[in-house]
């Protein structure tokens, strides 16, 4: 049943334009990440490979295709955890880094601090050598146009939001059964500047622990926070629950207790995994066995080999 | 119904110089939480206030009195969290401030978003009109002169929680007359760390979490360790599985240990008034006011008791 992969492009309401390309998007993450793993990798290589390639790709809000903050800005956030250690890295309100997921895994393996924030996140990049790349690099069209809308007088902030809501995750276990999950998100379009959602927060954006899993989440990040999701879901796991089974449940509380929608992916060190959301839709993909899977509307699940082309 | 509340002023090797000063500390602060509790005044209101007068207190390393960080300049954290709604606000990294609880609890009550970071915090707090203070105003000759001899040895990077060098965070938990719970912690961090460099103070779950359901928890001591345990949603879990207080601590502060090598301690409270002050550091600062009588101590096992009087 290992190695194994799950990445989620980000739970909401996806136009129906952009559904295909958020399909392709994880679906060339998981065969990325899952190459790695394949090779004997580590688990923590393969999320932070499968991360870096969404947030490569305009189509998702992480890195390149951020949404902008009020303010016209991209502040991001990421977070990685290592299972075996419950090591971990984050970065919040970070600007001008190419791929933050990689910022937040040099927090965990060159500094002996958990989080940095903002500006000194950005000198902790310097310090290490990372490319500052303009602000501009990371903005689509596509971003800006939404932002201006969104700032339109009578513009209604939270029905737009629902357009885009893509946070990018993934996690893994790998064949010596070491798990791990990366989360990475620009946050919510027309946030505050400062904003720091639920991503780079350890047990709410993410969790990963080798004797019970790792989930990552998107959706709702101020919902997620109030129940610290991905530790909620690894508790009902450790309590005999399955993946699916402790993902339904703790995304059912979400919803009731906190009025909150979102999506999570999930695996287990036996290698089962879990794509589950209680938003409209979650764009996601999975390898294990030789096996493509994916999907993006509730229900839905295609499997394919993987080796076969993807045309 | 009963009221009470719990306050600490951080788990560390408290030199006999101000470990009075401490002592005398937490029990003042407890003491104002107690008498908004005793006029009917909410679990909220009484959290803020006790965590207000830790900050104003130049003992303890949160507002006025913070350490430094690696530039010697002042960051803080904080967060406040309302069990009944799950509400909570946070920030981190912020300069200027002398209340940060306060400037969190504006978070939660005036925006949208549970947690705002560096500059953003700041320009909020400028677009409420919420006081800031002096550059220096926040830092205590003492702190300076600490600071400076710590910047003459070159610390390895792995001995930075070393509790000879100070680290209070401060905390209270409350439950009020009509049953809700909340928490508040607040941070200066710890000395001579990273420019934006965020504990657990300010992240859900890890620095205090409060849920009516099953109780509130406020943590101190090494800021990463807490992190990667999650633990006060860790402590709550346990109280939900029926361990008290008491077990439900003392059980996660010895997984902490276990897992992670990470010392510390907790103040947690439950929805029928059940308490603990548990810490594995060599002290810990602690007050808590149930009834009529006050209760504090600093070294293991200590448990002084006295009468409770509004001063």
């Amino acid at each position: 049943m290992l190695p194994v992969l799950v990445v989620h492009g980000g739970a909401g309401h996806i136009p129906k334009e952009r559904a295909e390309l958020s399909c392709g998007g994880v679906m060339e993450a998981v065969r990325g990440g899952y190459s790695i793993l394949r090779a004997g990798g580590s688990a923590m290589d393969a999320v932070v490979e499968a991360v870096t390639l969404l947030e490569d790709n305009p189509a998702y809000n992480a890195g390149r295709g951020s949404v902008l903050n009020v303010k016209g800005e991209v502040e991001m956030d990421a977070l990685v955890m290592d299972g075996r250690t419950l090591g971990s890295g984050a970065v919040s309100a970070v600007r001008r880094v190419k791929n933050p997921v990689q910022l937040a895994r040099l927090v965990m393996e060159k500094t002996n601090h958990l989080c940095l924030t903002a500006e000194g996140a950005s000198q902790f990049a310097r310090a290490m050598g990372m490319e500052e790349v303009p602000e501009e690099s990371l903005i689509t069209d596509y971003a800006r146009m939404r932002w201006r809308k969104n700032l339109a007088p009578g513009a209604n902030p939270v029905e737009c939001q629902m357009g885009k809501m893509g946070t990018v995750g993934a996690v893994a276990v790998d064949v010596e059964g070491n798990i791990a999950c990366a989360t990475s998100t620009g946050g919510m379009l027309n946030q505050m500047a400062g904003r720091v959602g639920d991503t780079p927060c350890v047990g709410c954006g993410g969790y990963a622990d080798n004797k019970v899993g790792a989930v990552s989440p998107t959706g709702h990040g101020e919902a997620i926070m109030k129940v610290t999701l991905s530790r909620l879901i690894l508790f009902h796991m450790e309590q005999g629950k399955s993946a699916e089974e402790a993902s339904d449940l703790a995304l059912a509380y979400m919803r009731e207790r906190v009025g909150g929608l979102g999506g999570v992916v999930v695996v287990d060190p036996q290698g089962n995994w879990a794509a589950r959301f209680s938003s409209l839709q979650m764009a996601w993909a999975a390898a294990r066995q030789g096996q493509l899977h994916y999907g993006l509307y509730t229900g839905e699940h295609f499997t394919e080999p993987l080796e076969k082309p993807s045309q | 119904m009963k009221t009470v509340i719990v306050v600490h002023g951080g788990a560390w090797a408290i030199p006999d110089d101000i470990s009075k000063a401490s002592v005398d500390g937490v029990k003042n602060a407890a003491r104002a939480g107690s008498v908004i509790l005793r006029n009917g005044g909410s679990a909220l209101d009484a959290v803020e206030k006790a965590v207000r007068t830790l900050e104003d207190d130049p003992v303890f390393d949160a507002g006025h009195g913070a350490v430094l960080n690696t530039n010697g300049e002042v960051e803080l954290d904080a967060i406040i969290m309302d069990g009944g709604t799950l509400a909570a606000g946070a920030v981190s990294s912020v300069r200027n401030i002398a209340n940060p609880v306060t400037l969190a609890r504006a978070v939660m009550e005036k925006t949208d978003h549970v947690m705002l970071t560096d500059r953003g915090a700041n320009l909020f707090a400028e677009s409420i009109g919420f006081p800031s203070t002096a550059t220096d105003a926040l830092v205590t000759e003492n702190e300076r002169k600490e600071w400076e001899k710590f910047k003459k040895y070159i610390v390895g990077v792995k001995e930075l929680f070393n509790p000879k060098w100070g680290h209070d965070t401060v905390g209270a938990v409350a439950l009020d007359s009509l049953g809700n719970v909340a928490c508040a912690t607040s941070t200066g961090g710890i000395r001579n760390k990273m420019v934006g460099r965020v504990g657990d103070s300010p992240i859900i779950g890890a620095g205090g979490y409060a849920d009516n359901r099953s109780g509130a928890v406020s943590c101190t001591g090494h800021g990463e360790a807490i992190l990667k345990v999650t633990l006060a949603r860790l402590i709550l879990f346990h109280m939900e599985q029926g361990k008290t207080a008491r077990e439900a601590a003392l059980t996660s502060l010895q997984y902490m240990v276990e897992r992670v090598n990470g010392g510390g301690g907790a103040i947690v409270v439950s929805p029928t008034g059940d308490w603990a002050a548990k810490f594995n550091t060599e002290r810990m600062a602690w007050a808590a006011v149930e009834g009529e009588v006050l209760s504090y101590g600093l070294n293991p096992q200590e448990d002084c008791k006295e009468t409770f009087q509004s001063k």
